[in-house]
């Protein structure tokens, strides 16, 4: 894959000035407020990871970024540029949630008709897509229709089909929804070079190992609000000198996390993904006590994991629910 | 203009692709052009076979029998000798004879007497023109002798010597009621069936484009394709009017090849090509805003085909696709003035039967294309926020 940033406008500002920069971004959907005064920067080669449950705010603010929303306040400005500058769009990729490619087209076909929206034509529009193919490793599968292709071929050409026009900043929205863990790999690993090649990144999940593996730095999204932001480790230190206790269990895991937030030393307790996450001061004073709990509430223990905090213990500290509850 | 060239190029080929247009925007209109005009196909092709139970056998039946088989009504009726009103009702009943007339015994004398006969007709819902040819024939021939016994009766009255009663009865059976009804087409030429049903099943087909149109936008925007193009550096209102010049394309397309077939294959006259050409832009233009119409009223692709079919079929039933827009009641004929494809088969009418250029369809174009600026003023702001939203 060649160098990013060569579309067809190029950044006003200079080297070092954060590729996207999003201020005081609100949006409200009746009476619903979706998004609330979020602001962050992401700068150039920087993967940023907007972590957050579903429903906290992530798609929302992905789209305003992308122009797909108009904001009910804040602004967003993309290489120093206002997004309202129809152009400004050719400097963002966007790769959706949910495959966005006609499944009657051959992938050829596809990224050829999105890479002609984006102005390319001729020889170059040939190499991108070459390119694309080659990326996905989809070379030899071009021709095909994609409603042939797997899920995780579809996935692989979804994001390829945002990265025909050499965009400065990528915006993936969850991209391995649904993926196996084997194009899962590939994903995050291509993401990985992204950043590496001086693309900047945003990288909306919430999946916390994928935030751990691949983000240079997270913002955390709930409510619609982003309540912390950080590098991994400027988050957990946040945190303190803090334990993640992780008890897997079977039965009634909510009567368990509530018989857990009743332990002293226990900060917060939640479960989710067929356990219990439980931060603490100190893991192992608490532990006893903890053991007790899980007899009272009557769920089968099958194994206790104590480690060092991570970014499901920084979320769990901040929101006082586990992220996929 | 380039990003709208390549978003109606790109439906195209998937329109291509997929046979259910070719066959909606090709075959159909052609199939079932054919099939209505051939159901439609008037008398001219009508032939069925009466049969006659004559009891009377007396010179007044006689008359009956030669008028039946008068050269006028030998390629339409074909008479047959039965013996009996029982035998005649089974045959009619079996559908071996259309219909049949029961001159009952004394029937010739009667009509010089005070108590008339009556002929009898027998007749199948299963063959109703048949029916009705014989009652008009058989009602003629009634109001023939009518006329003949009343001139009988005013002679006599007159004073006439009874001795000349023969005399009197041959000289008024010679004579025939002078009132006679001539039709006289006032175009130059005869409405052909087949000319009127290849543009009404053209323009019923390519009303079809609505639907299928609209459903395929919000497939794709459930499908995220609207946002994927609405990421890129193009306006809302270029992914409309790309669509817009596809539906426009394809339905120019679909009208000018089932013009094309039906004039060449089944003989129909649309009219001169200019004035077809420019009725058919008219039209094509009117779904392209109904389309717009739609895709902006609709917030899913089940609400879409739902308006679509109601207005597809409500414009087909009141425009006079399916019948004659000159046999239907007054009021339905009040209301094909609200449609643009009412107006249509009004000026398809007219150029085919009266003939004549652009002059001809210059009023009905002038109010198709009022009424596309009225619908594409309000379609634009719906569907807009159909993109956008």
């Amino acid at each position: 894959m060649s160098e990013p940033g060569n579309a067809p406008l190029q950044a006003q500002e200079g080297e070092g000035a954060p590729v996207l920069s999003c201020v005081g971004l609100a949006k409200r959907f009746g009476q619903r407020s979706a998004v609330d005064g979020v602001g962050f920067e992401v700068s150039p080669g920087e993967i940023y990871g907007l972590l957050g449950p579903n429903g906290a705010g992530k798609t929302t603010t992905i789209k305003m970024i992308c122009g797909l929303l108009d904001a009910d306040a804040g602004s967003v400005r993309i290489c120093g540029r206002p997004l309202a500058e129809l152009s400004v769009r050719s400097l963002v990729g966007y790769v959706p949630q949910d495959i966005a490619l006609y499944p009657d087209l051959s992938a050829r076909e596809n990224l050829a008709f999105l890479g002609r929206l984006y102005g390319l034509r001729g020889r170059l529009l040939d190499e991108r897509i070459a390119e694309a193919l080659e990326l996905t490793e989809l070379s030899d599968r071009g021709k095909d229709r994609v409603d042939a292709y797997s899920g995780g071929m579809r996935r692989r050409l979804n994001i390829a089909a945002g990265l025909l026009h050499h965009p400065v900043l990528l915006v993936l929205d969850e991209p391995t929804v649904g993926v196996d863990p084997q194009s899962r790999h590939a994903i995050l690993e291509r993401v990985r070079s992204f950043g590496a090649s001086g693309m900047a990144v945003v990288y909306t999940t919430h999946y916390m190992e994928e935030a751990d593996r691949v983000c240079d730095r997270v913002g955390i999204i709930d409510h619609g609000r982003l309540i912390a932001e950080g590098t991994k480790r400027e988050l957990v230190e946040a945190l303190g000198e803090k334990d993640r206790i992780d008890l897997v269990a079977t039965g009634d895991l909510r009567a368990l996390a509530a018989a857990s937030r009743a332990v002293p030393g226990v900060e917060r307790a939640a479960e989710a993904d067929g356990r219990v996450h439980v931060v603490a001061g100190d893991g192992r004073s608490v532990l006893p006590a903890l053991v007790e709990a899980v007899e009272s509430s009557g769920v089968t223990l099958n194994s206790v994991e104590v480690a060092e905090a991570d970014l499901e213990s920084v979320f769990l500290h901040l929101t006082g629910t586990a992220l996929r509850e | 203009m380039r990003v709208v060239l390549l978003i109606a190029a790109k439906d195209l080929r998937q329109r291509l692709r997929d046979r259910s247009a070719i066959v909606i925007g090709i075959v159909a209109p052609l199939v079932i052009a054919a099939v209505m005009s051939l159901a439609f196909g008037g008398v001219s092709n009508f032939h069925f076979t009466l049969g006659v139970v004559n009891a009377d056998r007396g010179p007044i039946a006689a008359q009956l029998l030669g008028g039946l088989r008068q050269p006028e009504l030998r390629g339409i009726i074909t008479t047959e000798p039965v013996g009996s009103p029982a035998e005649a009702a089974a045959e009619v009943r079996s559908r071996r004879l259309q219909a049949a007339i029961v001159i009952p015994k004394g029937f010739s004398t009667s009509m010089t007497g005070t108590s008339p006969q009556s002929i009898t007709t027998l007749t199948s819902v299963n063959n109703t023109l048949a029916g009705s040819i014989t009652g008009s024939v058989v009602s003629s021939f009634s109001a023939q002798l009518n006329a003949d016994r009343l001139s009988l009766a005013t002679a006599l009255g007159a004073g006439a010597p009874l001795d000349r009663l023969a005399a009197l009865e041959a000289e008024a059976s010679g004579l025939r009621i002078p009132e006679r009804l001539v039709q006289r087409p006032v175009g130059a030429r005869e409405l052909k069936p087949i000319s009127y049903y290849s543009p009404a099943m053209a323009i019923f087909f390519v009303l079809f484009v609505i639907s299928f149109t609209s459903r395929s936008f919000f497939v794709d925007r459930d499908q995220g394709m609207i946002e994927r193009m609405r990421a890129a550096p193009i306006r809302p209102l270029q992914i409309l009017a790309g669509k817009a010049l596809s539906v426009f394309v394809f339905g120019l397309a679909s009208l000018g090849v089932v013009a094309s077939v039906t004039t060449v294959a089944f003989g129909a006259y649309w009219g001169s090509p200019l004035a077809v050409g420019v009725l058919c832009v008219a039209v094509v233009l009117s779904v392209v805003c109904l389309t717009a119409l739609v895709i902006g009223l609709a917030r899913t692709q089940r609400q879409a085909e739902g308006i679509a079919s109601a207005v597809v079929f409500g414009l087909a039933l009141l425009g006079g696709n399916f019948v004659f827009v000159s046999s239907e009641p007054e009021l339905l004929r009040r209301l094909s003035l609200f449609t643009p494809n009412g107006w249509a088969m009004r000026a398809f009418t007219d150029l085919s039967t009266r003939g004549g250029g652009l002059g001809t369809v210059l009023v009905p174009v002038g109010v198709i294309v009022a009424f596309s600026a009225g619908i594409g003023l309000v379609a634009a702001a719906l569907a807009r926020r159909a993109v956008t939203s």
